[in-house]
């Protein structure tokens, strides 16, 4: 997914979680109100949803028996084996994972105390933040690589070699979907109350942020996570551009000396990505669920809610 | 309030972080665009108007529009199946998923998957010829059509996920008053349906638009640098593989950048205005 853009399309709300669950309601709602027409089939729609799968999946089944078939061998991994068998790949996928968990904890770290801040004392400033935040969207990776080379081959000649010069750039461009996701976790925090409340209990506000918001915070911390995993781990104009090696860089050298290993790591890539955004969507829709029952309202806000 | 206390210092990270990350680069941008040899000058902005950095913005910009508009077609055939189709359920409720992800799809992974797909040893390919020997002959998948054919994967599904929350919105009430006043269905179609829609259909198409404009991956790894599109040429420019100085390419980043920005300010317009009509449907 090197083009951020791509990612970041989904218009409001989280991205793949929100903005498919909202979708689904909306189709769920349509259905409810013909109910006349519940009764029959509607053939040239069904048709129409049969195409699309069927054309969704063509690709995506032709990866996986190019890359895991061989003429007159039937099911094999040689390919697969084939491609890693380059010392490079290795050190390629390592690279892409360590960035991707670097992301995750360099955003989350920024943002988290960042959005907590601008929430209880600058909301104005607030403002301001999460339109800075939606930017990206409109720099296109490329070229943020040509002004990034232009700045810091003037400033910092050596900053851009290392590969993990990569991981600023990646918080920037994973940022419209991660503040997003967890500013949206956070509103539904009762944020002033919890920090009121343990201010009069004596806690300062560093561990009120660690021991009472963090762990109200799950759901958006881990989809925030898998988004950045997600992005970072089909990532290509970036690390390209910046000569970096990384997973994506590895599989386009690949392609063209080994198309069938090329098919096989396009397959598994896609499915783990897809499973990454699944995931999210899950994450998303068990949060609106619990948020929705009031019995299950978060416990630790109507505690809060008691003291003075 | 003192002075101190209007400056969220809490935040000041964050604003440095963005700035040094993302506002300088872009400013750089810009700045190198305007001084090609040091010195304050149009001359590299002029130059985007010579023949091939010329093309490579009509190509990109054809790329974008058979991309946005025949996704366009797709997604919205598609997200009307969606909202018609109520049995069988797990049929919709698959193909929502489906899309979903779809639409966020794109990059390397898809491009080897259409090679293994359409290329000239692929699995459709093979298989068409088979068939009907020749067909495919004069297709090929780092071609104009074939990069197209890529991008519509993920844009025809982006549409469906943009555009079926204003579908929902659409009530029964509507077309039902529509008909006890007499109107046709193609009547409903053209005077009810579609100008209410239209807001968002057209917002939709331009995000489909930018993100076909700025996108990389998929076109480098499908097509290399055979293909002239924006993004590609100033990928060559910072490979080094252009001797050619680094104001081309910013001046290059900076147009692109402004076409992306001239779509999405267009759709924060329309979008603005559409609400108008979607608040009231959905209560």
């Amino acid at each position: 997914m090197a083009a951020s853009v791509e990612f970041l399309t989904t218009p409001t709300g989280t991205p793949a979680g929100t903005g498919a669950s909202r979708a689904r309601g909306a189709g769920r709602l349509g259905h409810g109100k013909r109910t006349r027409a519940a009764g029959r089939l509607h053939v040239l729609g069904i048709v129409v949803l049969v195409m699309a799968m069927v054309l969704f999946f063509t690709p995506l089944i032709a990866s996986a028996i190019f890359g895991f078939t061989l003429p007159g061998v039937g099911l094999t991994f040689a390919s697969l084996s084939q491609a890693f068998s380059n010392p490079m790949a290795v050190q390629a996928v390592i690279m892409t994972v360590l960035l991707g968990l670097l992301t995750t904890a360099a955003s989350l770290a920024l943002l988290v105390p960042t959005i907590v801040y601008l929430h209880l004392r600058a909301p104005r400033a607030a403002k301001l933040a999460e339109a800075l935040s939606v930017i990206p969207i409109v720099v296109p990776a490329v070229a943020l690589v040509a002004g990034a080379g232009v700045f810091f081959r003037a400033v910092a000649p050596g900053f851009l070699v290392s590969p993990y010069a990569l991981v600023p750039f990646y918080v920037i461009i994973t940022m419209p979907l991660v503040y997003r996701a967890l500013d949206a976790g956070l509103s539904a925090l009762h944020l002033r109350t919890l920090f009121a409340a343990a201010a009069s209990l004596g806690a300062s506000p560093w561990r009120t942020l660690i021991g009472i918001v963090l762990p109200n915070l799950r759901a958006a911390l881990l989809s925030a996570g898998l988004l950045c995993m997600a992005m970072v781990l089909g990532e290509f104009a970036l690390a390209s551009l910046l000569l970096q090696y990384t997973f994506p860089v590895f599989l386009v050298e690949t392609g063209a000396a080994a198309p069938r290993g090329a098919a096989a790591l396009s397959f598994v890539t896609m499915l783990a990505t897809w499973g990454l955004l699944a995931l999210i969507s899950l994450i998303s829709a068990a949060g609106n669920r619990r948020r929705r029952t009031p019995a299950a309202a978060p416990s630790v806000t109507s505690t809060a809610k008691e003291q003075p | 309030m003192t002075s101190a206390r209007t400056i969220p210092w809490g935040a000041v990270p964050f604003f440095a972080f963005v700035t040094v990350f993302l506002i300088i680069p872009v400013i750089a941008n810009v700045w190198a665009a305007l001084t090609p040899a040091g010195q304050l000058s149009t001359a590299s902005l002029t130059q985007l108007a010579e023949p091939q950095y010329a093309d490579a913005f009509l190509m990109t910009t054809n790329l974008s529009l058979v991309t946005a508009l025949l996704g366009g077609i797709l997604g919205l055939i598609l997200a009307w199946a969606l909202t018609v189709v109520n049995r069988p359920a797990w049929l919709a409720r698959l193909v929502m998923s489906y899309s979903a992800l779809a639409s966020q799809s794109g990059g390397v992974p898809l491009a080897f998957a259409f090679i293994a797909a359409l290329g000239s040893q692929g699995l459709v390919t093979v298989l068409v010829t088979d068939v009907f020997p020749g067909a495919l002959d004069d297709f090929r998948l780092d071609s104009f059509w074939g990069v197209a054919l890529v991008y519509l994967y993920f844009q025809a599904p982006l549409m469906t996920v943009l555009i079926l929350p204003a579908l929902g919105a659409l009530t029964q009430q509507m077309s039902e008053a529509a008909q006890t006043m007499g109107a046709s269905r193609l009547r409903y179609l053209t005077d009810i349906a579609l100008p209410i829609l239209s807001p968002s259909i057209v917002g939709a198409l331009l995000l489909l638009f930018a993100n076909s404009f700025s996108a990389y991956a998929t076109a480098y790894a499908l097509a290399g640098g055979g293909l002239n599109l924006v993004p590609i040429v100033i990928g060559f420019f910072l490979r080094g593989n252009v001797m050619l100085d680094e104001s081309m390419a910013a001046a290059l980043a900076t147009g692109m950048m402004l076409v992306i920005i001239i779509a999405m300010g267009i759709r924060l317009l329309i979008e603005r205005r559409s609400r108008r009509w979607q608040l009231p449907s959905n209560s």
